[in-house]
């Protein structure tokens, strides 16, 4: 069934899925070199006062969700959600919402510079033959060893062809990393699923169809793996026919937190422990006998160390023992522990215990992506330690950076600022002027992710196995090129190895290679017997995903095993125990969208801002009032915040957010709150992944003052200055 | 003409003369050129005064307004929810001031009391010049002031007319009737004094000015017929108007959906709190002049202030009759919201504006006005009408920003902080001197007319040994 | 829709017309995760100012739609109300409009909903005063969006001046176009066919949009669920706005 569409077919199919509201594209692979043009020039499907709409995909974090971005003679007006995408299914965060402004940020990098590690981003413009000429200069000259390249979260087309690169040429494997990767906890989960599933992977919960949820730190309504797509599983597990139940396990109330009937505020890194506890009663309350995996524990000593009360637990196993359809998920803060290993197969364990895996309501895996069998995950924190540690010892000598910011996504202790210093050759691909690209020797600007081809591998979210398509929906601002170009042409321009690993004329064509293996599964979205008409349909729908579900079931039950967390030991001295989150609104790159930095948080409604977050009966004891500079003092650094005094957080807890404290990356996020990774002390889990929500800090009250900017009032939802107590 | 008794007068007699400007007569061409020096002496002190006020309307009044526009409404302390601020409070600050002018005026006039003839003048000076203040602070806190005129119902081709349904409309009309019939009203007992004072300036602009606003008034009967008819009919006219302005502007209040502003009290309780400001004005007015102005002394005595000081009084009890009527209806009413408010009144972080309020309206003028020897003082009371304006600036205060604060979304509950509205409210004052002190320079400030009909109209008359103050009607 | 008592407010001939509405929403806060998806997607669809830390901190945000929330009981077991979208209600019986001296806001007959006629506002904040849900914004300043952030502007909406008053129209330019279209197409407008920005980003599909006068539309059944409220009803503003509660 070869079938190829001419073009006014193609603007036929166009305009009908325009009626639809399904997802078209105007680009076929024929105008994939976007000239930038006067608009009186127009395309032939752009109508004067009608919109053109673009499939893409969302680049503000790795989850993958699809877009259709409005057009409007040659501008993008309105990123909104693909209907078809089985990510998101038409939705989209606050994030995604924002991304227009990144497109036409006022502060990209415009031009190729030589930046030479200036303070401030330099004006030392290149043309981009010569830009290339420095990469394919720095791939030639160094020794393929000492080559590194450091690429974004997301499993991309760029992250594909640098893979295929670096096998070629025998230079280390690219390594994924981004703040968010460590928040989640990520190589904790895969790695527990490897141990209690059976199968290393992301596992895939269906919220959706569980009828009682434990939730143990996973704050999947913000950050957590996929946010839309569980946020929609959330909205369809209270709608099902009984009303779903969430219970958050949680020091600090997150969004989700506020979501859950009930939020139990236990003890940062004894959740797992509770876990345990949990599943000893659960059997008892099923009168069953209790399995091997639960009956170490002793549920008085863990109500101790958790801050549960026994009744309590007793209460929260009779809840789950009686429920049809229990889940529990291990996630986030619960993860990043000493014994976050421990936790996140004690919870997992739960599930076993209510016999969930590959039931509706259950655990899955995440299904198979389409193009690559591998998992790979992005590199935990101990990971990361051990590539900067390369670079300290000069065994990098090119760094190649790429859609991460690691001066600011990793702990200072990490010392990568440091360590730059010590690698002699430093390209960055930023769009952005952002920390780690200010630092480098060169910046060759990537498009913006709207102005860019590829596709990304759905890592979880969604049953369906998925391919996320991207598209440019207008052409490029600036002088900015596809770095994926870039690295073709530099390998071209060396010759040799480098030119026969990557014999592809540009990144549309690598893109089609990479799909080629797609065109025989017709059990899909689409369907079409060549490449060419194949990619206009994967553009056009926004990317190519099974028909039907492909989750997997786990293999293995691990409910005879004995299961045992230890005690979670703290990094640090002082009373308080840390918690960092991602601030839900802004996630790891989202501070340089002025109207995102307007979108109050969801629990605290701060605006523009970093703030602290203390028990209000905490802050009465040491004299601390809203708004009063708090410092906050690790074993590692000290940074200085306003208070913001939290009903919802244990008493000997404190919580920052992520996303802010930027020193450069555009005049919205510099100079602007403060970097929670500057505390972090490096303790990492059995996983590798950082402990980041167990450090033990120190509070002091400097005597200055800054009110934050809130939405909410003060005195109507605090009472302040009413006269009354 | 009685002008001397011939008979010696007993020691009683004489001190009730000192006491009544009435039983005081003087010859009118002495009198006349009294007023007409007061009008032409000016120390180098006035002239530091009125550079000094210039500089502030300036500076604080247009400088101000231009950033104002220029900027937009951000500069001011606005904000949601209290997008009225000090701009509203100055208006209907303003607009109370304007009230006693008229009252002691037209009512005074309409009921014959006497004492008012030499302070009626200065009084609707009060309302012309206040009203200019009022209407400069509505316009400042308009978000785009240009348009303005869009406010008028003026026949245009879109047909497009101002709501009539806004009380801001019914505002403006009642603003506007008010200025312009008070300004007439201002102008007609005017006419004989700019006739007296064309005939004693001899030549110059003034003589321009005086001949051209004096419109040939030459003092015929027929003149003097038509004048007092006019006058008559603008005194009994205007007083319907002057209540009707400021229930009009309490209705800005009261038929919003706003708790503590929805009270159906509000329309006396604003024009006895305007009656109170306005009355605290006039005795600071007539305290400045008769302590600053050359031969005022005579004009402007103790009788004055002692009369006014008990209608000060008077209308404090009525306003504190008003206040709590008004704060007891709505607790009572038990609306959760509107108990917040007062609630946060009283105990919010300004609730000492609230009790300072009370101290200035009630306590003070209780206190002080019953003593007949103090409410003749004139510093005693010109500090007491300080203290009232004081006073009843806050109350608007309160009821605007404050209770602007309180509203049945506490979500948005946010406080007020004034910004560029301080300078141009001071602006606003410092225009309202410079009116007056350019209105002492150009026009008689005291009814010469008026004070001299008066005199020929009363005597003191013996009936054996009683001296009898006698009045014979002359109108 | 749940009917509305309108003896409480001893009205009931001059309003019974009114009650009925065309365009309204049910907005269910069970289901609302106070993700604020709706906040930045109507601040991108209509053109929303940002204002700055110092003027947000201040109460002058621009959103056309916030979300609220309190807290109830002390800790532990302290806990947020239910996170409430709140925007203009549309009501029926608006406050805001008879208080403006310009007819700058306006009741539209054909949609049923409250105008807010931008070139027409002088400014007098009246309707933001007499707004019982706060949820109009003024423009305090001309808010600098610099180059190139202008592109993004949707022609389909008004940027503002300083000096106006603004406020949620339900998208109307997407309620338009639509009607456009389907009219242009010789057919009736579908339930669902489209949605303002809000509920169309709302991952949570806590915002159902569509006509209330349609009793057989998702949104008129959601409405009638028990659970529905309308908020500050005894204003009798007649919201057209439905908040289904936490059950």
């Amino acid at each position: 069934m070869k079938k190829k569409i001419s073009r006014r077919d193609f603007l036929k199919l166009a305009g009908a899925s325009a009626a639809t509201g399904a997802a078209l594209t105007g680009c076929g692979p024929s105008s994939r070199f976007v000239v930038r043009e006067p608009y009186t020039q127009m395309p032939e499907y752009a109508l004067i006062g009608e919109s053109t709409f673009y499939a893409t995909t969302c680049r503000e974090c790795a989850a993958g969700c699809g877009l259709i971005v409005r057009t409007f003679q040659g501008r993008a007006i309105k990123v909104e959600g693909n209907k078809n995408n089985p990510v998101n299914l038409g939705k989209t965060c606050a994030r995604g919402q924002a991304t227009l402004q990144g497109l036409y940020n006022p502060d990209r990098v415009t031009d190729p510079l030589n930046q030479g590690r200036r303070k401030t981003l330099g004006t030392d413009g290149m043309n981009w033959d010569d830009a290339i000429k420095v990469v394919s200069d720095a791939l030639a000259n160094t020794d393929p060893a000492g080559i590194g390249f450091l690429l974004g979260m997301a499993p991309d087309h760029l992250f594909d062809l640098v893979s295929d690169l670096t096998a070629g040429i025998g230079a280390p494997a690219p390594v994924r990393y981004g703040a968010l990767s460590a928040f989640e906890a990520r190589a904790t989960l895969v790695k527990a699923a490897e141990n209690v599933l059976g199968q290393s992977g992301l596992p895939f919960f269906d919220l959706a169809n569980a009828e009682l949820t434990f939730s143990f730190g996973a704050n999947f309504l913000e950050t957590w793996l996929s946010p839309v797509a569980y946020t929609r599983g959330f909205s369809k597990m209270r709608k099902q026919g009984k009303r779903g139940y969430l219970v958050q396990f949680e020091p600090r109330m997150s969004q989700t937190g506020a979501k859950a009937d009930e939020w139990i505020p236990v003890r940062p890194g004894t959740e797992g422990m509770v876990a345990l506890a949990l599943g000893k009663l659960i059997a008892e309350s099923k009168k069953q006998t209790v399995p091997r995996a639960f009956v170490n524990v002793d549920v008085k000593a863990v109500a101790k160390e958790s801050d549960v009360d026994e009744e309590k637990l007793h209460y929260l196993a009779d809840l789950f023992a009686d429920a049809d359809r229990a889940l529990a998920i291990p996630g986030g803060a619960a993860l990043g522990q000493s014994n976050g290993l421990g936790t996140a197969e004690a919870v997992l364990a739960l599930d076993a215990l209510a016999n969930n895996f590959g039931q509706p309501g259950g655990v899955f895996l995440s299904p198979a992506a389409p193009t690559e069998d591998n998992v790979h995950r992005p590199a935990s924190l101990q990971e990361m330690a051990v590539f900067i540690n390369k670079m300290n010892t000069g065994e990098i000598k090119t760094l190649l950076i790429h859609g991460v910011n690691p001066v600011f996504e990793l702990p200072k202790s990490l010392g990568f600022e440091a360590a730059l210093k010590n690698v002699p050759l430093v390209i960055s691909f930023s769009t952005f002027p952002d920390e780690t690209a200010i630092l480098s020797d060169y910046i060759f600007p990537d498009h913006h992710g709207l102005e860019s081809w590829g596709y990304q591998r759905v890592a979880t979210g969604t049953s369906q196995s998925t391919l996320s398509g991207a598209q440019p929906v207008v052409s490029p601002f600036y002088n900015t090129q596809s770095t994926a170009d870039v690295l073709l042409a530099a390998s071209a321009i060396a010759g040799g190895k480098l030119a026969s690993v990557l014999p592809f004329k540009d990144e549309v064509e690598y893109i089609q290679a990479q799909l080629i293996p797609l065109i025989e599964n017709k059990d899909a979205n689409f369907n079409a017997g060549e490449i060419n008409s194949f990619s206009a349909y994967f553009q056009q729908f926004g990317g190519w995903w099974t028909n039907e579900a492909a989750l997997l079931a786990p293999t293995q039950n691990t409910l005879n095993e004995t299961l045992s967390v230890e005690s979670p030991t703290y990094e640090g001295e002082g009373d308080f125990f840390l918690v960092p989150f991602v601030s839900p609104v802004l996630g790891e790159a989202g501070a340089n969208k002025p109207s995102l930095q307007e979108v109050p948080d969801p629990t605290t409604t701060v605006m523009w801002n970093s703030w602290v977050e203390i028990n209000p009966e905490t802050a009465h004891e040491f004299g601390i009032k809203s708004g009063d500079i708090i410092k906050i003092v690790s074993n590692v650094g000290v940074i200085e915040t306003s208070a913001y005094l939290y009903p919802a957080i244990r008493p000997d807890t404190i919580a920052i957010p992520f996303g802010q404290g930027h020193k450069a990356y555009g005049r919205y996020a510099a100079g602007r709150g403060v970097n929670p990774f500057d505390l972090l002390g490096l303790k990492f889990n059995a996983a590798g992944d950082i402990a980041f929500a167990g450090m033990k800090v120190q509070i002091i009250k400097t005597g200055k003052k800054f009110e934050l900017a809130r939405m909410e009032s003060e005195i109507g939802v605090y009472g302040e200055g009413l006269g009354e107590e | 003409m009685a002008f001397k008794n011939h008979i010696e007068e007993t020691h009683g007699e004489q001190h009730l003369r000192q006491k009544h400007l009435m039983l005081d007569p003087k010859p009118r061409g002495e009198m006349n050129a009294m007023v007409m020096e007061a009008m032409h002496t000016t120390t180098w002190k006035f002239w530091v005064v009125v550079a000094l006020l210039s500089a502030v309307v300036l500076f604080g009044l247009f400088w101000s307004w231009g950033i104002l526009i220029a900027e937009g409404m951000g500069v001011a302390g606005v904000n949601r929810p209290s997008y009225w601020g000090i701009f509203l409070v100055n208006t209907v600050f303003w607009i109370g001031i304007s009230h006693a002018g008229t009252f002691i005026s037209a009512i005074l006039r309409v009921f014959k009391a006497e004492f008012r003839r030499p302070f009626t003048r200065a009084a609707e000076l009060m309302t012309t010049f206040g009203l200019i203040q009022a209407g400069f602070s509505i316009f400042m806190h308009m978000g785009r002031v240009w348009r303005m005129y869009w406010l008028m119902p003026y026949p245009n081709q879109r047909l497009l007319w101002p709501n009539f349904h806004s009380p801001l409309t019914w505002d403006l009309l009642a603003i506007t009737t008010y200025l312009l019939s008070s300004t007439m009203y201002l102008y007609l007992p005017l006419i004989p004094d700019l006739a007296m004072a064309r005939d004693r300036t001899k030549g110059g602009w003034q003589k321009i000015f005086y001949r051209v606003l004096a419109l040939g008034f030459r003092g015929t009967e027929g003149e003097w017929k038509h004048l007092r008819s006019a006058m008559n009919i603008f005194a009994w006219a205007i007083i319907p108007i002057m209540f009707s302005v400021h229930t009009i502007v309490s209705w800005d209040f009261a038929v919003a959906t706003r708790p503590g502003w929805n009270s159906t009290i509000f329309g006396p309780y604003f024009i006895i709190g305007a009656l109170h400001s306005g009355m605290g004005a006039v005795i600071m007015v007539l305290a400045v002049v008769r302590g600053t102005m050359k031969n005022m002394k005579y004009f402007i005595r103790p009788e004055h202030f002692e009369a006014i000081g008990k209608l000060m009084l008077i209308i404090s009890m009525g306003w504190a009759y008003f206040f709590f009527n008004d704060f007891i209806v709505q607790w009572y009413g038990g609306d959760k919201w509107t108990q917040t408010l007062l609630h946060y009144h009283e105990s919010g972080p300004l609730g000492y504006l609230w009790f300072f309020m009370l101290f200035v309206n009630i306590v003070i003028p209780w206190s002080v006005l019953w003593n007949k020897r103090w409410r003749s003082t004139p510093w005693i009371v010109f500090i007491v009408g300080l203290l009232i304006n004081v006073g009843m600036w806050i109350e608007r205060y309160i009821i605007i920003p404050i209770s602007l604060t309180i509203n049945r979304s506490p979500f948005t509950w946010k406080l007020y902080q004034p910004g560029i509205e301080i300078p141009l409210g001071i602006g606003t004052v410092a225009l309202f001197i410079l009116l007056y002190l350019a209105a002492s320079k150009l026009i008689p400030l005291i009814p010469v007319w008026e004070v001299q009909e008066g005199q020929m109209a009363h005597s003191l008359k013996k009936y054996g040994r009683e001296s009898v103050v006698t009045v014979s009607e002359l109108e | 829709m749940k009917p509305i008592d309108l003896n409480i407010i001893g009205a009931k001939g001059a309003i019974a017309e009114e009650a009925e509405g065309k365009w309204g929403m049910a907005i269910d806060e069970d289901l609302c995760t106070g993700c604020q998806a709706c906040v930045a997607a109507c601040a991108m669809e209509n053109n929303i100012s940002f204002v700055g830390e110092e003027d947000a901190a201040y109460g002058r945000t621009m959103h056309w739609i916030r979300i609220e929330r309190f807290w109830e009981g002390e800790y532990p077991d302290v806990r947020t109300t239910s996170f409430q979208p709140m925007l203009c209600q549309q009501c029926g019986h608006a406050p805001c409009e008879p208080v403006c001296p310009v007819f700058a806001t306006v009741h539209s007959q054909a949609d049923e909903l409250n105008l807010q006629v931008y070139n027409r506002c002088v400014g007098t904040r009246y309707c933001g005063n007499n707004c019982p849900y706060q949820v109009r914004a003024f423009n305090w300043r001309d808010y600098e969006r610099p180059e190139p952030l202008n592109n993004q502007l949707n022609p389909d909406v008004t940027v503002r001046q300083r000096g106006v008053m603004e406020k949620c129209t339900f998208c109307i330019q997407r309620i338009h176009q639509a009607e456009d279209t389907a009219k242009s197409e010789g057919r009736e407008l579908q339930d669902g066919e489209f949605d303002p920005a809000c509920a169309q980003a709302c991952p949570a599909d806590a915002i159902v949009f569509g006509r209330v006068d349609d009793p057989d539309s998702k949104v008129s059944q959601l409405s009638r669920q028990k659970r529905g409220v309308k908020h500050l009803e005894d204003l009798a503003t007649l919201p057209r706005i439905t908040y289904l509660k936490e059950s």
